[in-house]
């Protein structure tokens, strides 16, 4: 059984078709690519499976388990972490806090100990931290730990963004559009990101991106999107000599 | 039967104030977001300034420099308060509201808070505390309609009223100014890049709200002749929950919602003993903002993807 | 207290006053609140003499203030009167125990930190105890103000740190403020509502606290009342339903004859003395400032700052917001209990309108999301209130355009954005 399965997903806005008998199934440890122009529904495939909307039709398992109707926040516990496209923050907050938050679902103390600051508060909080700089130093942000968010640049906030979402442990990683903003020597850099934070946790990772080339390097298949329908999936190689990809990004260069 | 239509005469004269009032809070915030907690004491402001006009026109009368019907003073009356209440809304913007347009929304609350007041006090430290009494400038008639009795004040205060919300809607809908508030209502962000003088446009709409309050001001001191310095502040919460009610920005909203709350108030008020008419009034009030969070007529919008 | 607050201005821009704070940077609190204690002790001994000769006639009750607006010609002997009672002698002993008070400190952070942290706040009640003894006024002003601080951070905990514009707490203040009058009138007063005491007046000690408790849950189950509509609607319907409930609180009162409706509840037993009111308003400023900095109590910023990534890395958006409801409501609510003690007066008009203005003026005054701003809010707010009593109606005009400005150059507050960090403030300044 696969870890993540999603079976005839499909989703209306309104009267608009945003997604289309929408399939994908997952196993433990593969980086997987989804691509497909702008609008195409990528993203709302993301929000679909990790609970910000509620599919019309369809099933989501994660390790058999069902996902459609849970809260988002139970999605994310259950085991999946994720980025956004347009980086979400939260801008009063330190660098060491977002990922600290991230922990929220395994905070055993509870109210009492956030009210009374009982030792095995302390003790908790102590542990997260150090968890904290871990993820940090992974994705080689551990250096801005205590600096607010607004401060940096463009290339460390998306690595925080990952950092934040690896805090959750998730079994699997959603990451919208990494690079995006990003210049070619930023884009290297975070492509041996993911590689390395592939190797050191061993999970599953799902990416949305526009650049081609990022794409067929990292994953191991790609399904491409095209109003909401995909209309092709296979290994990099197979993708990349689909005639209907081609005829989706007529006009795009392919090598960007 | 009588006197539901005894109430609903009754819920009409409220329901204008609370309309008049609720306009220009939905007008401030269609064009900047922020609602103009200033507005209620707008009101009072009108008021007092519609007293001075009217006693100055009548001293005038008297002293037979001028001889003017009673409605006709009125007429004056309004149209003068309107036109110097509108000044006192630019004011207000100019000073209090355009420092802080960049500012944290709430920022921009308590600072109206702030300035409201500032005109209840600079109101009682200029005229001390004694209450003035508006100049009955036309004689009450009543008529009897099939047992429902109808002042000609009544009718004059919901007709007046009316006609202002027509002529508004009509300077919003037909004229280049209306156009550009409209068109800064739908977004902020890209109308100055179109040559819209965005300052113009926040003044002009404060002017508009500012005239709309003086004239529910005088409607109001013809129908309860008392004014005193805090006489803004609960009227203008009442209208403020109004324009909520009705969907923020929602022009028509605010209007129709004005009536509602008249017609809530007026109609708990007989079926209750008159003390639990705030606490029906708003218990409905709450209720429907639980059920249908953006007001009955504001866009539909979810808590958690507006970012 | 005026003393300590000076601690922000270190660094100071103008030359000459970083020159004259340059021997006090290393004074540590502990040496801050010895001089304190002293300049009070100083004040009972030779305050009334001193006083009577420099014209004064009586002890100047908030540091000359009040004085000086209502007859100017006597402002120089009350500046004299504060640098010598206050000033000189807290500069001096600070100045003189700087090195013996770090060393102290030092030693006794080396044992858990809630001993040094309780040392320090014995010396603060004694200092202000002794400050407030003077007169029945300075201990009302001195009461009211702890209070008011315990009050505006519990609205600054969903305005600040939770980011929704609230505007429900004179309803929990009123929902406290009854709840805990009920228990004391019914059972301790004679009362013409209630009829005659039942308990005498010395169990209040144990039932004080009960009755506090009781106002307190009352107000935090009626905060549901906001707080479900929470989950689906915020910013300005959100503010219109807390006001809705504020309206709702003070109708509803109004209309219950069992506790005096509209006449309201008068003669409750004095049992919010200083010490009561102190212990309290510290539990309450402890128990929410460990709430704020833990990280489920930052949860409330991440919902603030962005609510879908909240959402998405575990937070539970929904029950985060019940729990800072019930959480604010339910200190407002023990600060309304506080309150009715102290006057021993309540009706349902002081919860209106004017108690929300105050308390959202005292909020944003101080600065949003920080302890220290709802301290530097509520004290500034009150002080200011009472010495500015003598301009009568204008003082009305002062605060609201003092706010402005504020707002204008500070659209945040004063002191925003701040972590009250004891061990910081208890640690030796070396």
């Amino acid at each position: 059984m696969a870890l993540l399965e999603v079976k005839h997903m499909t989703h209306y806005f309104g009267g608009l078709r945003a997604v289309h008998d929408y399939n994908l199934a997952i196993e433990a440890g593969q980086i997987r690519g989804l691509i497909g122009p702008n609008g195409a529904g990528k993203s709302t495939i993301f929000n679909l499976i990790t609970g910000v909307y509620t599919p019309t039709e369809g099933e989501i398992t994660l390790n058999g388990v069902n996902l459609i109707g849970r809260e988002q926040h139970e999605i994310a516990s259950m085991g999946i972490g994720r980025t956004f496209q347009n980086l979400r923050l939260w801008r009063h907050m330190t660098v060491l806090e977002h990922i600290n938050m991230a922990n929220y679902s395994h905070i055993t103390y509870g109210l009492i100990g956030a009210f009374f600051g009982t030792p095995a508060r302390y003790k908790q909080e102590a542990e997260i931290e150090e968890k904290s700089h871990r993820l940090l130093k992974l994705v080689g942000a551990d250096k801005f730990a205590d600096q607010k968010v607004t401060n940096l640049p463009y290339g460390i906030l998306r690595r925080i963004e990952m950092a934040r979402a690896l805090a959750v442990e998730p079994k699997i990683l959603f990451l919208d559009e990494p690079t995006a903003g990003m210049n070619p020597e930023e884009l290297k850099e975070m492509m041996s990101i993911i590689r390395h934070v592939h190797a050191e946790l061993g999970l599953a990772i799902f990416l949305i991106e526009h650049r081609m080339k990022f794409v067929m390097e990292l994953c191991e298949r790609i399904q491409t999107l095209v109003f909401g329908e995909v209309i092709a999936e296979g290994t990099p190689e197979e993708i990349q000599n689909n005639p209907l990809v081609i005829e989706a990004y007529l006009g795009k260069d392919l090598d960007t | 039967m009588v006197s539901f239509f005894q109430n609903l005469v009754n819920a009409l004269q409220w329901g204008s104030f609370y309309a008049l009032i609720a306009l220009g809070y939905s007008m401030v915030y269609g064009i900047l977001m922020l609602f103009n907690f200033a507005h209620g004491d707008i009101f009072m402001v009108g008021a007092y300034i519609g007293f001075f006009v009217a006693t100055g026109l009548l001293a005038l009368t008297v002293s037979g420099s001028i001889a003017l019907p009673g409605w006709l003073v009125l007429l004056l009356t309004i149209i003068i308060a309107m036109a110097l209440n509108s000044i006192v809304g630019m004011l207000v913007e100019r000073i209090g509201y355009r420092p802080l347009r960049d500012a944290p929304r709430a920022s921009a609350a308590i600072t109206g808070l702030m300035i409201g007041i500032i005109l209840e006090t600079g109101n009682l430290a200029l005229l001390g505390a004694q209450r003035l009494s508006f100049p009955p400038l036309i004689a009450t008639e009543t008529y009897n309609i099939a047992g429902v009795n109808v002042t000609n004040k009544k009718i004059m205060i919901v007709g007046v009223a009316l006609f202002l919300m027509l002529v508004l809607h009509l300077f919003i809908t037909k004229t280049k100014w209306g156009m550009a508030m409209r068109a800064m209502a739908y977004d902020f962000a890209i109308i100055p890049l179109m040559g819209v003088p965005i300052n113009l446009i926040a003044a002009l709409t404060f002017g508009l709200g500012s005239a709309l309050a003086a004239a529910a001001g005088i409607l109001y001191g013809v129908a309860y002749p008392i004014l005193d310095p805090y006489m803004g502040i609960l009227i203008g919460w009442k209208a403020f929950v109004a324009a909520i009610l009705g969907g923020r920005g929602s022009i028509l909203g605010a209007a129709f919602a004005g009536f509602l709350l008249g017609f809530i108030e007026i109609f708990t008020a007989t079926i209750f003993p008159s003390t639990f008419r705030d606490l029906i009034a708003y218990s409905i009030i709450l209720i429907i903002l639980t059920f249908r969070p953006h007001g009955l007529f504001g866009e539909a919008y979810s808590a958690r993807l507006r970012l | 207290m005026a003393v300590k607050t000076n601690t922000s201005t270190t660094g100071a821009k103008t030359g000459r006053l970083a020159k004259a704070w340059q021997p006090f940077t290393r004074v540590s609190m502990l040496s801050w609140l010895v001089g304190a204690f002293a300049a009070v002790i100083l004040e009972q001994l030779v305050g009334r003499p001193l006083a009577y000769m420099l014209g004064l006639g009586k002890i100047p009750v908030l540091f000359g203030f009040v004085m000086m607006l209502k007859t100017p010609l006597l402002i120089p002997s009350a500046i004299v009167y504060v640098l010598l009672i206050y000033i000189f002698p807290i500069a001096i002993i600070a100045r003189l125990t700087t090195s013996v008070g770090n060393k102290l400190s030092a030693w006794l952070l080396r044992y858990p930190m809630a001993v040094s942290a309780l040392i320090h706040l014995i010396l603060l009640y004694g200092t202000l105890q002794i400050w407030g003894s003077i007169n029945d006024y300075r201990n009302l002003v001195l009461r009211l103000t702890f209070i008011a601080i315990l009050v505006t951070l519990s609205l600054n905990i969903i305005n600040g740190y939770m980011g929704e514009f609230s505007c429900s707490t004179p309803g929990f203040l009123a929902l406290g403020a009854y709840g805990a009058s009920v228990i004391s009138v019914s059972m301790f007063a004679n009362d013409n509502l209630f009829g005659p005491a039942i308990f005498p007046d010395s169990w209040g000690v144990f039932v004080f606290p009960l009755a506090l408790l009781l106002g307190g849950i009352i107000a935090a189950i009626g905060s549901l009342v906001v707080a479900i509509p929470s989950f689906r609607t915020r910013g300005d319907y959100l503010a219109i339903i807390s006001l809705a409930f504020t309206f709702i609180v003070k109708s509803f009162i109004e209309n219950l004859e069992v506790v005096g409706g509209p006449r309201g509840l008068s003669s409750q037993p004095d049992w919010a003395n200083f010490t009561v009111v102190f212990i309290w308003v510290t539990l309450g400023v402890w128990i929410m400032n460990n709430f704020v900095r833990s990280t489920m109590g930052k949860a409330l910023n991440a919902v603030r700052d962005n609510e879908v990534a909240a959402d998405a890395m575990t937070v539970n958006t929904r029950r985060t917001k019940m729990v800072a409801f019930m959480f604010s409501a339910f200190w407002a609510g023990i600060g309304g209990g506080l309150f009715a003690h102290v006057l021993r007066y309540v009706n349902p008009a002081t919860f209106g309108l004017q108690k929300l203005a105050e308390v959202l003026a005292m909020v944003y005054f101080g600065g949003l999301n920080s302890v220290y701003g709802s301290i530097v809010g509520a004290v500034g707010f009150n002080l200011l209130s009472e010495a500015l009593r003598p301009l009568e109606i204008y003082k009305w005009i002062i605060i609201p355009v003092l706010l402005i400005l504020v707002m204008i150059f500070r659209p945040t507050g004063l002191i925003a954005f701040k972590e009250f960090d004891v061990h910081a403030i208890i640690a030796p300044k070396e």
